[in-house]
């Protein structure tokens, strides 16, 4: 791994964007919000002249077109990361396999959109690829195959709103959209939990996480650095509260002048259909089951 | 978006009007905490949460409502919700907030709950 900052651009110097046209709402969208921030920006019309454009300058944001498939934008990020291995690249496409996200994500894309998509969200993460100061392997796969993929994430929010956003980019037609959004919403909590009392947010920490994906089945297992703790000890976690008194814990985090807290998990045992924690407790499953495909008719 | 959040007054009711998403991301929610508190602060005690453009809530979103909503207790005030809809009223319900915290369709009629009873307009 790099050290955390290698990628940091100096603050005084103007900031440059490369974008290839998608057109319409999303062209008109990135330039509005790479120019109320000064940035200049460069547009081409496909992906064809990037790598030259790129080996000749740098750029501290490159987004890709929505016509090209996901494997020739990967296989350009790679080659445009052998020259500006910071760059930070955001591949939008229209054209993908559900396997993409995971090479997508070994290559060291910033981030990664499939249509279709909320532009207010592809606004967000360009926001945060011009404010994230550090961010090399933030995210790193240890291995992946479509049904198992491992990965090591740093403990830090950027970084998880990364791999989720890697994870909306995930389209399974075998997975229902609102199934898929309860797992993502339940593993982000999970995720964040573990970031923050794991490991204390601390960049320097990594948490880590597989995906599987079983016929009937999704898991995530997500495993902090942390010294673990028990479901039982949580009086101040929502998890924790009597069933006649739900909000038991909300006064006991008042009373010890805690900031407000402690719905993670609750919220997260809700939306899946297991969580089941290891004895330490700094290794956590959350398992959703798929009702199986319907049979055809005969 | 982030979060944008504007405040109004109705007779001793602050009501703020919520845009945008209540989510621990790019420190949305604790923009609202700190709104919060600053308000509970400075001595409001009925306050109402108008939800109606509110798009994503996270658990430290709704820590913080429900946060606010004890501490408003504790000093004797009251905080109820207006309009949530979508994911944001599909989160509330997950975590019964919506079965503890009065929640509301109708502004005039959220207006009216934080009155003591036996009030009436004309008395």
């Amino acid at each position: 791994m790099t050290t955390p900052c290698s990628g940091a651009v100096a603050p005084t110097t103007q900031k440059t964007a490369l974008l290839v046209a998608s057109g319409g709402e999303v062209d008109e969208l990135l330039t509005n919000v790479l120019a109320s921030e000064g940035w200049s920006i460069q547009r081409i019309v496909d992906n064809q002249h990037i790598l030259a454009l790129a080996r000749a300058k740098p750029f501290d944001l490159i987004v890709t077109g929505r016509e090209t498939r996901v494997a020739e934008d990967v296989e350009l990020l790679r080659k445009i990361r052998g020259a500006r291995p910071h760059v930070r690249l955001i591949i939008l496409t229209d054209k993908f396999t559900p396997g993409d996200v995971i090479s997508a994500m070994r290559e060291g894309a910033f981030s990664y959109f499939s249509a279709p998509f909320e532009a207010s969200e592809l606004a967000e993460m360009v926001r945060a690829a011009m404010a994230e100061p550090c961010w090399d392997d933030g995210i790193e796969v240890l291995s992946g195959t479509p049904e198992w993929v491992t990965l090591t994430a740093r403990c830090d929010l950027a970084t998880a709103d990364r791999l989720v956003q890697f994870l909306h980019g995930v389209r399974d037609p075998s997975i229902p959209e609102a199934e898929k959004d309860h797992v993502i919403f339940a593993f982000k909590e999970i995720l964040i939990n573990a970031m923050e009392h794991g490991g204390h947010f601390d960049p320097s920490q990594h948490v880590e996480i597989s995906f599987i994906r079983a016929r009937r089945a999704i898991a995530c297992r997500v495993k902090d650095p942390g010294e673990g703790f028990s479901l039982e000890e949580l009086r101040h976690a929502a998890a924790g509260s009597s069933p006649n008194d739900l909000f038991s814990h909300a006064r006991v985090r008042d009373a010890r002048g805690m900031r407000p807290g402690g719905f993670g998990i609750l919220l997260a045992k809700k939306l899946v259909d297991e969580l089941i924690y290891n004895e330490k407790g700094n290794e956590v499953v959350l398992v959703k089951y798929l009702d199986p495909p319907e049979s055809p008719i005969i | 978006m982030g979060l944008q959040i504007s405040t109004r007054e109705s007779g001793d009711v602050t009501i703020l009007d919520l845009r945008g998403r209540s989510t621990i991301d790019g420190g949305e929610s604790e923009l609202l905490s700190y709104q919060l508190q600053k308000l509970v602060a400075s001595g409001v005690r009925k306050l109402l949460l108008n939800l109606a453009d509110l798009t994503q809530v996270d658990s430290s979103g709704v820590s913080i409502i429900v946060g606010t909503y004890v501490s408003l207790k504790r000093q004797g005030g009251d905080l109820g919700l207006l309009r949530p809809s979508g994911r944001v009223l599909e989160v509330l319900t997950v975590v019964h907030l919506i079965d503890v915290i009065p929640s509301f369709q109708d502004e005039a009629e959220a207006l009216a709950s934080f009155r003591p009873r036996g009030y009436s307009a004309s008395s």
